[in-house]
Protein backbone atom coordinates (compact mmCIF):
# COMPACT_ATOMS: atom_id res chain seq x y z
CA UNK A 1 0.00 0.00 0.00
CA UNK A 2 1.28 3.44 -0.92
CA UNK A 3 -0.03 6.88 -1.83
CA UNK A 4 -1.16 7.17 -5.52
CA UNK A 5 0.79 8.02 -8.03
CA UNK A 6 0.53 8.70 -11.96
CA UNK A 7 1.07 5.47 -13.06
CA UNK A 8 -1.86 4.07 -11.30
CA UNK A 9 -4.21 6.10 -12.45
CA UNK A 10 -5.27 3.33 -15.72
CA UNK A 11 -6.48 0.90 -13.27
CA UNK A 12 -8.57 3.45 -10.85
CA UNK A 13 -10.05 4.70 -14.41
CA UNK A 14 -11.15 1.35 -15.85
CA UNK A 15 -12.18 0.52 -12.20
CA UNK A 16 -14.57 3.79 -12.27
CA UNK A 17 -15.88 3.29 -15.89
CA UNK A 18 -16.98 -0.46 -14.61
CA UNK A 19 -20.77 -1.33 -13.30
CA UNK A 20 -18.86 -2.81 -10.01
CA UNK A 21 -19.12 1.08 -8.70
CA UNK A 22 -22.57 1.03 -9.03
CA UNK A 23 -23.27 2.03 -5.37
CA UNK A 24 -19.97 4.40 -4.96
CA UNK A 25 -21.69 7.05 -7.41
CA UNK A 26 -20.14 5.54 -10.67
CA UNK A 27 -19.61 4.47 -13.37
CA UNK A 28 -17.34 7.81 -14.35
CA UNK A 29 -15.63 9.04 -17.45
CA UNK A 30 -12.03 9.74 -17.26
CA UNK A 31 -12.53 13.27 -16.51
CA UNK A 32 -14.52 12.55 -13.53
CA UNK A 33 -12.22 9.67 -12.50
CA UNK A 34 -9.21 11.89 -12.80
CA UNK A 35 -10.45 14.30 -10.71
CA UNK A 36 -11.93 11.85 -7.92
CA UNK A 37 -8.37 10.15 -8.37
CA UNK A 38 -6.58 14.01 -8.02
CA UNK A 39 -8.68 14.56 -4.65
CA UNK A 40 -8.04 11.18 -2.87
CA UNK A 41 -4.03 11.96 -3.16
CA UNK A 42 -4.64 15.54 -2.45
CA UNK A 43 -6.52 14.55 0.27
CA UNK A 44 -2.92 13.54 2.65
CA UNK A 45 -1.69 17.33 2.27
CA UNK A 46 -5.30 18.30 3.57
CA UNK A 47 -5.81 16.15 6.15
CA UNK A 48 -2.70 14.23 6.93
CA UNK A 49 -4.62 10.87 6.07
CA UNK A 50 -6.01 9.97 2.96
CA UNK A 51 -5.93 6.82 -0.03
CA UNK A 52 -3.57 4.51 -0.76
CA UNK A 53 -3.06 2.38 -3.73
CA UNK A 54 -3.03 -1.20 -3.08
CA UNK A 55 -0.52 -3.07 -4.92
CA UNK A 56 0.65 -6.85 -5.44
CA UNK A 57 4.08 -7.29 -6.99
CA UNK A 58 3.75 -3.78 -7.93
CA UNK A 59 0.57 -4.23 -9.91
CA UNK A 60 -2.32 -1.89 -8.45
CA UNK A 61 -5.16 -4.07 -7.45
CA UNK A 62 -7.43 -1.68 -5.55
CA UNK A 63 -7.62 1.27 -3.08
CA UNK A 64 -8.38 1.80 0.17
CA UNK A 65 -8.67 4.88 1.96
CA UNK A 66 -9.18 6.92 5.31
CA UNK A 67 -12.01 10.18 4.15
CA UNK A 68 -12.80 12.93 5.50
CA UNK A 69 -14.72 15.55 3.40
CA UNK A 70 -16.63 18.27 4.92
CA UNK A 71 -19.96 17.09 4.43
CA UNK A 72 -19.17 13.52 6.48
CA UNK A 73 -20.07 13.43 10.27
CA UNK A 74 -16.99 10.69 10.63
CA UNK A 75 -13.79 10.00 9.12
CA UNK A 76 -14.89 7.05 6.65
CA UNK A 77 -12.60 3.59 5.50
CA UNK A 78 -13.41 3.26 2.56
CA UNK A 79 -12.18 -0.06 -0.10
CA UNK A 80 -12.37 -0.70 -3.86
CA UNK A 81 -11.02 -4.29 -5.66
CA UNK A 82 -10.50 -4.04 -8.84
CA UNK A 83 -11.56 -6.91 -11.28
CA UNK A 84 -9.91 -9.65 -11.18
CA UNK A 85 -8.56 -9.06 -7.98
CA UNK A 86 -11.67 -10.15 -5.78
CA UNK A 87 -12.81 -13.04 -3.50
CA UNK A 88 -8.99 -13.55 -2.64
CA UNK A 89 -9.50 -11.50 0.63
CA UNK A 90 -7.45 -8.16 -0.39
CA UNK A 91 -9.86 -5.63 0.78
CA UNK A 92 -9.65 -7.32 4.02
CA UNK A 93 -6.27 -6.90 4.42
CA UNK A 94 -5.84 -3.91 2.72
CA UNK A 95 -8.68 -2.57 5.49
CA UNK A 96 -7.07 -4.10 8.12
CA UNK A 97 -3.78 -2.49 7.85
CA UNK A 98 -5.36 1.23 7.04
CA UNK A 99 -7.21 0.51 10.42
CA UNK A 100 -4.33 -0.35 11.74
CA UNK A 101 -2.69 2.48 10.59
CA UNK A 102 -5.58 4.81 12.03
CA UNK A 103 -5.61 3.63 15.11
CA UNK A 104 -1.99 3.16 16.18
CA UNK A 105 -0.44 6.52 13.81
CA UNK A 106 -3.05 8.80 13.60
CA UNK A 107 -4.95 8.08 16.60
CA UNK A 108 -8.02 7.92 15.78
CA UNK A 109 -10.84 7.30 18.38
CA UNK A 110 -13.78 6.87 15.55
CA UNK A 111 -14.18 5.63 12.27
CA UNK A 112 -16.93 4.90 9.95
CA UNK A 113 -18.18 2.99 6.68
CA UNK A 114 -21.06 4.59 4.83
CA UNK A 115 -22.39 1.47 2.70
CA UNK A 116 -25.38 1.14 0.35
CA UNK A 117 -28.25 -1.50 1.64
CA UNK A 118 -27.18 -3.12 -1.68
CA UNK A 119 -23.88 -3.08 -1.45
CA UNK A 120 -23.88 -7.36 0.01
CA UNK A 121 -20.07 -7.56 -0.73
CA UNK A 122 -19.02 -4.13 1.36
CA UNK A 123 -21.31 -5.13 3.86
CA UNK A 124 -20.17 -8.35 4.41
CA UNK A 125 -16.72 -7.09 4.86
CA UNK A 126 -17.72 -4.61 7.31
CA UNK A 127 -19.03 -7.31 9.15
CA UNK A 128 -15.88 -9.45 9.00
CA UNK A 129 -14.04 -6.99 10.17
CA UNK A 130 -16.19 -6.63 13.37
CA UNK A 131 -17.59 -3.03 12.73
CA UNK A 132 -21.52 -2.96 13.99
CA UNK A 133 -23.82 -1.66 12.15
CA UNK A 134 -25.59 1.61 13.98
CA UNK A 135 -29.84 2.52 13.52
CA UNK A 136 -29.49 5.58 12.01
CA UNK A 137 -28.84 6.60 8.77
CA UNK A 138 -25.73 8.93 7.18
CA UNK A 139 -26.25 12.46 7.13
CA UNK A 140 -24.85 13.07 4.02
CA UNK A 141 -26.71 10.07 2.16
CA UNK A 142 -29.67 9.20 3.77
CA UNK A 143 -28.98 5.92 1.05
CA UNK A 144 -26.49 4.72 3.30
CA UNK A 145 -26.00 2.69 6.57
CA UNK A 146 -23.23 3.71 9.14
CA UNK A 147 -20.77 0.84 10.00
CA UNK A 148 -19.22 1.90 13.44
CA UNK A 149 -15.31 0.02 13.30
CA UNK A 150 -14.17 -1.81 16.35
CA UNK A 151 -10.96 0.12 16.99
CA UNK A 152 -10.35 -1.73 20.27
CA UNK A 153 -9.02 -4.61 17.61
CA UNK A 154 -6.51 -2.60 16.47
CA UNK A 155 -5.11 -0.99 19.55
CA UNK A 156 -1.24 -1.90 20.21
CA UNK B 1 4.56 15.54 -3.42
CA UNK B 2 3.80 17.47 -0.10
CA UNK B 3 3.09 21.19 -0.93
CA UNK B 4 5.97 22.14 1.09
CA UNK B 5 8.14 20.84 -1.89
CA UNK B 6 6.34 23.20 -4.64
CA UNK B 7 8.82 25.55 -6.06
CA UNK B 8 8.00 29.42 -4.43
CA UNK B 9 8.24 31.61 -7.16
CA UNK B 10 8.22 35.60 -6.32
CA UNK B 11 7.02 39.00 -8.15
CA UNK B 12 7.30 42.65 -7.13
CA UNK B 13 3.98 42.38 -4.98
CA UNK B 14 3.25 38.52 -4.99
CA UNK B 15 4.49 35.77 -3.58
CA UNK B 16 3.16 31.97 -4.99
CA UNK B 17 3.04 28.78 -2.58
CA UNK B 18 1.60 25.41 -2.88
CA UNK B 19 -1.62 25.69 -1.69
CA UNK B 20 -1.91 25.02 2.18
CA UNK B 21 -4.72 23.64 3.93
CA UNK B 22 -5.42 26.82 5.70
CA UNK B 23 -5.76 28.40 2.22
CA UNK B 24 -9.00 26.94 1.94
CA UNK B 25 -11.76 29.29 3.18
CA UNK B 26 -11.32 31.91 0.24
CA UNK B 27 -10.72 29.20 -2.42
CA UNK B 28 -14.50 27.89 -0.81
CA UNK B 29 -16.10 31.17 -0.51
CA UNK B 30 -14.96 32.03 -4.33
CA UNK B 31 -16.50 28.57 -5.40
CA UNK B 32 -19.83 28.69 -3.48
CA UNK B 33 -20.09 32.17 -5.40
CA UNK B 34 -21.33 33.63 -8.92
CA UNK B 35 -17.65 34.29 -9.35
CA UNK B 36 -16.79 30.53 -10.23
CA UNK B 37 -19.79 30.57 -12.87
CA UNK B 38 -17.52 29.95 -15.80
CA UNK B 39 -14.94 27.56 -13.59
CA UNK B 40 -18.36 24.75 -13.31
CA UNK B 41 -19.23 26.62 -10.13
CA UNK B 42 -21.31 27.09 -7.92
CA UNK B 43 -20.59 23.89 -5.94
CA UNK B 44 -21.50 22.75 -2.72
CA UNK B 45 -19.70 22.29 0.04
CA UNK B 46 -18.46 18.97 -0.52
CA UNK B 47 -18.10 19.33 -4.52
CA UNK B 48 -15.66 22.58 -3.70
CA UNK B 49 -13.43 20.73 -0.99
CA UNK B 50 -12.76 17.83 -3.24
CA UNK B 51 -11.74 20.29 -6.03
CA UNK B 52 -9.40 21.84 -3.36
CA UNK B 53 -8.03 18.71 -3.04
CA UNK B 54 -7.92 17.54 -6.78
CA UNK B 55 -5.64 20.96 -6.96
CA UNK B 56 -3.39 19.50 -3.94
CA UNK B 57 -3.33 16.18 -5.89
CA UNK B 58 -2.76 17.53 -9.13
CA UNK B 59 0.58 18.46 -7.95
CA UNK B 60 1.45 14.97 -6.70
CA UNK B 61 0.09 13.36 -10.15
CA UNK B 62 1.75 15.65 -12.71
CA UNK B 63 4.36 17.29 -10.89
CA UNK B 64 3.21 20.97 -11.45
CA UNK B 65 -0.34 22.55 -10.45
CA UNK B 66 -1.89 26.07 -9.49
CA UNK B 67 0.28 27.88 -6.74
CA UNK B 68 -1.92 30.39 -4.22
CA UNK B 69 -0.99 33.31 -4.69
CA UNK B 70 -0.73 35.37 -1.53
CA UNK B 71 0.15 39.14 -1.46
CA UNK B 72 3.87 40.19 -0.64
CA UNK B 73 2.88 42.94 2.14
CA UNK B 74 0.63 40.55 4.63
CA UNK B 75 0.36 37.23 3.17
CA UNK B 76 -3.17 36.83 2.44
CA UNK B 77 -4.29 34.95 -0.69
CA UNK B 78 -5.92 36.53 -3.53
CA UNK B 79 -6.55 33.49 -5.58
CA UNK B 80 -3.87 30.60 -7.68
CA UNK B 81 -2.53 30.55 -10.87
CA UNK B 82 -0.71 27.76 -13.01
CA UNK B 83 -0.42 24.64 -15.14
CA UNK B 84 -3.52 22.47 -15.29
CA UNK B 85 -3.49 18.98 -17.16
CA UNK B 86 -6.51 16.79 -16.00
CA UNK B 87 -7.38 13.48 -18.54
CA UNK B 88 -9.61 14.75 -21.08
CA UNK B 89 -7.92 18.00 -21.54
CA UNK B 90 -6.75 18.07 -25.20
CA UNK B 91 -3.55 20.23 -24.28
CA UNK B 92 -1.76 21.50 -21.13
CA UNK B 93 -3.50 24.59 -19.38
CA UNK B 94 -2.27 27.87 -18.28
CA UNK B 95 -4.87 28.45 -15.53
CA UNK B 96 -6.10 31.55 -13.23
CA UNK B 97 -8.41 32.25 -10.93
CA UNK B 98 -8.86 35.48 -8.30
CA UNK B 99 -11.36 35.93 -5.44
CA UNK B 100 -14.14 38.48 -6.65
CA UNK B 101 -12.88 40.80 -3.48
CA UNK B 102 -8.90 41.38 -5.21
CA UNK B 103 -10.33 41.70 -8.70
CA UNK B 104 -9.27 44.69 -10.06
CA UNK B 105 -5.21 44.98 -9.58
CA UNK B 106 -3.57 43.23 -12.09
CA UNK B 107 -3.17 40.34 -9.54
CA UNK B 108 -3.67 37.53 -12.35
CA UNK B 109 -1.80 39.57 -15.09
CA UNK B 110 1.69 39.53 -12.92
CA UNK B 111 1.09 36.31 -11.09
CA UNK B 112 0.48 34.05 -14.68
CA UNK B 113 2.76 36.27 -16.51
CA UNK B 114 4.95 34.77 -13.80
CA UNK B 115 4.11 30.89 -13.61
CA UNK B 116 3.85 30.69 -17.50
CA UNK B 117 7.69 31.69 -17.46
CA UNK B 118 8.76 29.47 -14.72
CA UNK B 119 6.62 26.38 -16.29
CA UNK B 120 8.30 27.53 -19.98
CA UNK B 121 11.86 28.10 -18.57
CA UNK B 122 12.25 25.79 -15.63
CA UNK B 123 9.70 22.80 -16.42
CA UNK B 124 10.45 23.06 -20.24
CA UNK B 125 6.73 23.97 -21.64
CA UNK B 126 7.03 24.65 -25.39
CA UNK B 127 3.17 25.38 -25.76
CA UNK B 128 -0.04 26.79 -23.70
CA UNK B 129 -3.12 27.08 -24.09
CA UNK B 130 -6.16 28.22 -21.83
CA UNK B 131 -9.75 26.99 -22.24
CA UNK B 132 -11.89 30.24 -21.67
CA UNK B 133 -15.88 30.59 -21.47
CA UNK B 134 -16.54 32.84 -24.30
CA UNK B 135 -19.26 34.67 -21.98
CA UNK B 136 -16.13 35.08 -19.93
CA UNK B 137 -14.84 37.97 -20.84
CA UNK B 138 -12.66 38.99 -18.25
CA UNK B 139 -10.55 36.21 -18.86
CA UNK B 140 -10.53 36.67 -22.46
CA UNK B 141 -9.47 40.04 -22.21
CA UNK B 142 -6.45 39.13 -19.38
CA UNK B 143 -5.49 36.28 -22.02
CA UNK B 144 -5.09 38.58 -24.89
CA UNK B 145 -3.18 41.00 -22.44
CA UNK B 146 -0.84 37.88 -21.93
CA UNK B 147 -0.14 37.74 -25.63
CA UNK B 148 -2.12 34.84 -25.85
CA UNK B 149 -4.46 34.40 -29.27
CA UNK B 150 -7.95 32.90 -29.70
CA UNK B 151 -6.75 29.32 -31.88
CA UNK B 152 -10.09 28.30 -33.66
CA UNK B 153 -8.39 25.07 -35.02
CA UNK B 154 -7.47 24.02 -31.42
CA UNK B 155 -9.48 20.81 -29.90
CA UNK B 156 -12.00 22.05 -26.98
CA UNK B 157 -12.75 20.45 -23.64
CA UNK B 158 -16.15 20.30 -24.57
CA UNK B 159 -17.41 22.57 -27.47
CA UNK B 160 -18.41 24.98 -25.14
CA UNK B 161 -15.12 26.45 -24.42
CA UNK B 162 -12.23 28.79 -26.57
CA UNK B 163 -9.33 27.72 -27.03
CA UNK B 164 -6.24 30.82 -26.25
CA UNK B 165 -2.69 29.82 -27.52
CA UNK B 166 -0.14 31.54 -25.40
CA UNK B 167 2.91 33.15 -27.42
CA UNK B 168 5.42 30.89 -27.48
CA UNK B 169 9.02 30.95 -25.45
CA UNK B 170 11.03 32.09 -28.34
CA UNK B 171 8.65 35.35 -28.42
CA UNK B 172 8.31 35.84 -24.70
CA UNK B 173 11.90 36.18 -24.31
CA UNK B 174 12.40 39.28 -25.15
CA UNK B 175 10.59 42.26 -27.15
CA UNK B 176 7.64 44.18 -27.70
CA UNK B 177 5.42 41.87 -26.32
CA UNK B 178 7.43 41.00 -23.00
CA UNK B 179 8.09 44.74 -22.61
CA UNK B 180 4.51 45.78 -22.59
CA UNK B 181 3.06 42.82 -20.04
CA UNK B 182 6.20 44.00 -17.72
CA UNK B 183 4.94 47.61 -18.39
CA UNK B 184 1.34 46.79 -17.56
CA UNK B 185 2.41 45.31 -14.34
CA UNK B 186 4.16 47.72 -13.37
CA UNK B 187 1.59 50.48 -13.46
CA UNK B 188 -0.81 48.58 -11.74
CA UNK B 189 2.21 48.68 -9.08
CA UNK B 190 2.64 52.48 -9.31
CA UNK B 191 -1.01 53.96 -8.87
CA UNK B 192 -0.09 57.15 -10.95
CA UNK B 193 -0.91 55.42 -13.94
CA UNK B 194 -4.23 53.70 -14.98
CA UNK B 195 -4.14 49.93 -15.88
CA UNK B 196 -5.47 49.05 -19.36
CA UNK B 197 -7.53 46.26 -18.35
CA UNK B 198 -10.71 46.63 -16.06
CA UNK B 199 -12.82 44.17 -14.16
CA UNK B 200 -16.28 43.79 -14.99
CA UNK B 201 -17.31 42.26 -11.74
Amino acid sequence: MRGPVAADFASYAAFYASDATEFISGPLDLAAAWHLFASDAGHWALKGFGWWTVTENGVPVGCVGLHHPPDQADIEIGWNVYDGARGRGVAREAAQAALNWAVNEMKAQRIVSYISDGNAASIALAERLGATRLPERAIHDASKAIYLHDLTRYAT
Amino acid sequence: MPTSTIPLIETKRLVLRGPEPDDYPNFKATFASYRSRFMGGPLNPYETWMLYAAEIGHWNIRGYGMWMIHHRDDGRTLGMAGGWFPAAWPERELAWIIWPQEAGHGYALEATHAVRGYLYDALGWTEAVSYIDPKNLDSIRLAERLGAVKDPEAATIDGNDAVYRHPSPERLKSGQLRDGIELEISHYADPLFKPKGMPID
